[in-house]
């Protein structure tokens, strides 16, 4: 699409939020794309089990999920391309979106990149990314089958995944900065189930990750309490201390945030820049829910359908 | 066209469902080395790739040469096919 050619409708990322959006703008005949640099399906896709989103009785896998919602936004005409957006220039009433993939050009602009993993920033973090340090359990839990691993954190996801890897772990080691888990206590009880293949080490600092140049082989910590240097053998580190909110990419456009990134909008969506909104996980004050990221994805559609036609030319 | 494409996976691997969609998307058949049906061939990933990780795409060009794509890398998989 060229300027004097836009989208009706671009929305970067393309999780629940933006999948829901695009279900709801394309079925308006809103000509809409979508730009992903990572997973189609956005975190929830690489989530093990989602068992609060309505209409599965059973729960359903985060990557189901996924395909379904996109499977719905193509039978209605979802564009999706792969690419990074680098910039966002919403000045004018035509938006320019600079991606990896080229620039590209829509009368609105939804913003539902959501959060990816915080790091731990130590010591053999990013040496070792991809050789033992992982961030996606349902990706490459498997690959640790009768392995010693370790677990960084102690929130709902931390204990999620957790439980997932203990399908194929020998045992696991949980590192648990604070003196308690912040889990949910429907987690905590199934953490119950398993607590043969699982040691919680509460007050727990994780220092570094030291390996034999090609792998992983040991996670250096401290015991807070006592000032005690302890060593965990292991073979993989899964780390999930955290989200942060994926607006890097916002920087020069203007687009209002918070202090810890999140994007700002008003009750019906919109950031502070007209024809630019913001849904799901990315947005300041978002529960972190699938179900609302949907949700929100409905209402932003709805709202850039009627902002659409209040500047039609 | 590549003369073979291989891809070592996880059943729950969300990655490895884009690397495949993507080659479908482009007609290209591959064999897929599934982990959880073969975890034998685990070393093989980190043999072929220096990573324990997957995806892993092998890709064997028509001169016998490999080019090895580590995760959903558009920018590296899109000249390994070509």
């Amino acid at each position: 699409m060229t300027p004097d050619k836009p989208y009706d409708v671009l929305v970067i990322g393309a999780g629940p939020a933006a999948l829901s959006a695009a279900i709801y703008t394309t079925r308006e005949d809103l000509s809409t794309v979508l730009v992903e640099k990572g997973v189609v399906g956005g975190l929830a896709a690489i989530t093990d089990r989602i068992d609060n989103y309505p209409g599965f009785p059973e729960g359903v896998t985060g990557m189901e999920l996924a395909e379904d919602l996109w499977k719905q936004a193509e039978r209605f005409g979802t564009k999706i391309e792969y690419g990074e957006v680098t910039a966002v220039d919403g000045k004018d009433k035509v938006k320019k979106i600079s991606t990896t993939a080229g620039e590209m050009y829509s009368k609105a602009v939804l913003i539902a990149t959501g959060t990816d993993w915080k790091k731990l920033g130590i010591p053999g973090e990013d040496k070792y990314y991809g050789r033992g340090v992982h961030y996606c359990a349902t990706c490459d839990g498997p690959l640790y089958r009768d392995k010693k691993l370790v677990v960084v954190g102690g929130g709902n996801s931390a204990i999620q995944e957790s439980i997932f890897l203990t399908k194929f772990a020998s045992h696991i080691d949980l590192l648990v900065r604070g003196d308690s888990l912040r889990a949910s206590e429907i987690l905590q009880h199934e953490l119950e189930e398993v607590k043969d293949k699982i040691t919680i080490h509460f007050n727990t600092a994780t220092d570094e990750i030291l390996g034999d140049e090609k792998l992983v082989n040991k996670v250096i910590g401290t015991d807070k309490k006592t000032g005690e240097k302890q060593e965990f053998a292991c073979e993989g580190v899964f780390v999930f201390i955290g989200l942060k909110p994926t607006t890097d990419f916002l920087a020069s456009s203007g687009v209002e945030r918070n202090e810890f990134g999140f994007v700002k909008t008003d009750g019906d969506l919109r950031t502070n820049i007209d024809g630019i909104f913001a849904a799901g996980d990315v947005r300041d004050g978002a529960t972190m829910q699938i179900a609302s990221a949907t949700g929100e994805g409905a209402t932003a559609a709805l709202k850039i359908r009627e902002y659409l036609h209040h500047n039609r030319a | 066209m590549p003369k073979h494409i291989a891809i070592y996976t996880t059943n729950t691997c969300s990655y490895c469902v884009m690397v495949k969609r993507w080659l479908q998307s482009k007609n290209m058949i591959y064999e897929e080395i599934n982990l959880d049906v073969t975890p034998e061939r685990r070393q093989e990933v980190l043999e072929m790739s220096g990573a324990m990780t997957v995806p892993v795409t092998i890709v064997t060009k028509n001169d016998d040469s490999k080019e090895v794509v580590v995760g959903w890398n558009l920018a590296k998989l899109v000249p390994a096919v070509a």
